[in-house]
């Protein structure tokens, strides 16, 4: 078998022209590269950027009524309107605050001096946190209580208030490592707990709890159902929709937090990374005209060949074999090699990314190799399905 | 395969000509396994045209032809390919040879599908036609009576049950010409074979079982 390819590749070879594959190989390898090397940079660049959270960009905003009168209680949604807003296409998922409605006090020893004060907890529903962290749940019976704060309130008091009080700056890990004693008290009934902070969010400005905490705690120390919420965290696929917006408008809902500079630099992002595909893809389109056309060219020039061949009872796949172990070890050695240049590239920018994040980013072509994997595959079978069409259309001249 | 029948065959051609005079042409006729045919023809009667037309090489042609019974109009291209690689043999009118091969590589991509004959038969076999100097010449290099010789070992070279051969013979002398006689005979009674010869004038001198003219 492999000694009758030779002899066909020895017969078939001749008039395949070493100029045409190699603009081929060039352009492709280009457009391959070009594409991988986007969705590979877009995949490493993105966790800096929103935390890997959800494949597809999507992003948060908290909602309240507008205050319109000082002094009112603010105005809670219904579930009209939590089910108007959730029928919205933009809108993924919908999420209510849940606030406390017991008494908490919070003490914490620092610097010999015990500081304390009144603390309220909200939550949200865990599928809105950004923050990932293991412990983040509790039980009943249990005294220990998650705590997230926002990074903000970090900021503040380390650029704010430790500057001004003669108080030294504190960093993330210093504070999860601190106990918070909560004195918490409603109705007839006071127990303390030992808060931990766990994490630091950037995306939902109250200081949170497992949402199991506050719905049993409600329920416990105030002896209320939780109320209707009043700020309510959607999760949308794109927060500048002008379909939200006059959604807002009309309900006179006022946004709490506008879409945040990375979500806007996510965006811009999304678009270089585009433009960038398109150009790959454009790139890869060429190529592919160029092969078909040189595939089509090459069996026609060879077709008395392959007539006699099919003739003397070569079949169709038989003669098709050596055109198609051709365009399998081109299309494979571009992947190799663009593949390979990737992985250059990217022990490049990674160090510069990992400079600017702050904190190491391993680095992996997974995405290049998985698109790489499809993309190459695509490419053989369209090769393939040309190079059968046209020797089918060779041999039906005979039938 | 052991009949080939034909049923009101004629050439698209030759379809509104009247008063043909021919044994095959617009009438009934069955080649059967084990025997020997001579075809005999003028140029232009459509003698490589009958060849093609068994040969599934074309279709244009009035008529049912049956191999078996069953209408070769409804073979694909595969079921082609296996007839040509088990059923029918053929000797072509002009050869189809591969010019930039060498004789014994135009032997070997046939041999290399069918694996009929071993590489030491395929030796004798070009010393018994004269042709064993030429063995590793290009083709291209060789006069037409010797690519003529290796074409027919080509063509023994797999099982068959019909062999089919366009004027084999018109470019040998009569000593090549018995030599090949002898080989197609020899062969032909190994496989039970029918031989089913055309002419424009030389032919194999071999009592045929039947002479018909086209």
């Amino acid at each position: 078998m492999p000694k009758s390819i030779i002899l066909i590749w020895q017969l078939l070879r001749k008039h395949i022209s070493i100029f045409e594959l190699a603009i081929f190989f060039v352009a492709n390898l280009i457009g391959m590269t070009v594409i991988l090397s986007g969705v590979q940079l877009y995949s490493d660049i993105k966790p800096i950027l929103m935390g890997d959270k959800s494949l597809i960009g999507s992003d948060y905003l908290v909602i309240t009524h507008r205050v319109e009168r000082v002094g009112l209680n603010s105005k809670s949604f219904s579930n009209e309107e939590i089910e108007a807003l959730q029928q919205m296409e933009c809108v993924k998922s919908v999420g209510g605050f849940v606030a406390s409605q017991f008494e908490v006090d919070g003490s914490i020893m620092f610097n010999g001096r015990k500081l304390s004060t009144m603390l309220f907890f909200e939550s949200v529903p865990d599928e809105f946190i950004d923050v990932e962290v293991d412990t983040w749940h509790f039980e009943e019976g249990d005294t220990t209580i998650p705590i997230i704060l926002p990074r903000n309130y970090l900021n503040l008091y380390n650029f704010g208030f430790s500057n001004t009080q003669n108080l030294p700056q504190i960093t993330e890990d210093m504070i999860k490592s601190v106990t918070l004693g909560l004195h918490i008290s409603g109705g007839s009934r006071a127990d303390n707990y030992n808060g931990y902070i766990v994490g630091f969010s950037d995306r939902i400005n109250t200081i949170l709890v497992p949402y199991s905490f506050i719905s049993w705690a409600n329920s416990h120390y105030a002896n209320v159902e939780s109320k209707a919420p009043t700020r309510l965290i959607l999760e949308v696929s794109n927060p500048s929709e002008p379909m939200l917006t006059s959604h807002f408008k009309e309900h006179n809902y006022e946004l709490e937090n506008k879409p945040s500079e990375s979500s806007k630099a996510l965006f811009i992002l999304k678009v270089c990374i585009a433009i960038i595909i398109c150009i790959g893809v454009i790139f890869c389109a060429l190529s592919l005209i160029i092969l078909t056309l040189s595939i089509y060219l090459l069996l026609q020039k060879n077709v008395d060949k392959l007539e006699n061949l099919m003739l003397i009872g070569y079949t169709p796949k038989r003669v098709a074999m050596p055109y198609k172990v051709m365009t399998l070890i081109l299309n494979l050695s571009i992947f190799a090699i663009s593949l390979l240049l990737i992985y250059i590239a990217e022990g490049y920018y990674m160090g510069y990314l990992s400079n600017i994040a702050g904190y190491t980013l391993s680095s992996s072509p997974t995405t290049a190799i998985v698109t790489g994997v499809i993309f190459t595959a695509l490419v053989v079978a369209f090769n393939f399905y040309i190079i059968n069409r046209k020797i089918k259309d060779i041999s039906s001249k005979h039938d | 395969m052991d009949k080939i029948q034909l049923y009101n065959v004629v050439p698209e051609i030759f379809a509104h000509r009247e008063n043909l005079d021919s044994d095959i042409w617009h009438k009934e006729f069955c080649f059967e396994q084990g025997r020997s045919y001579l075809i005999k023809a003028a140029s232009g009667t459509g003698k490589s045209s009958l060849c093609s037309y068994l040969y599934g090489q074309r279709g244009d042609y009035r008529g049912n032809i049956l191999f078996n019974d069953e209408n070769i109009a409804t073979f694909d291209i595969d079921r082609w390919c296996e007839i040509r690689q088990r059923e029918i043999s053929v000797l072509f009118q002009d050869l189809k040879l591969f010019g930039e091969l060498t004789a014994l590589e135009n032997i070997e991509i046939k041999n290399n599908i069918t694996h009929h004959k071993s590489i030491k038969d395929v030796e004798s076999l070009f010393e018994e036609l004269g042709i064993g100097d030429k063995i590793h010449s290009r083709i291209d290099r060789m006069s037409f009576g010797q690519q003529q010789r290796v074409a027919f070992i080509r063509a023994l070279c797999q099982p068959c049950s019909f062999f089919l051969l366009d004027e084999p013979i018109s470019h040998l002398d009569d000593k090549n010409s018995d030599t090949m006689r002898d080989i197609l005979l020899r062969e032909s009674k190994q496989l039970g074979a029918a031989i089913i010869a055309t002419s424009i004038g030389k032919h194999m001198n071999i009592e045929y079982d039947l002479c018909l003219n086209l």
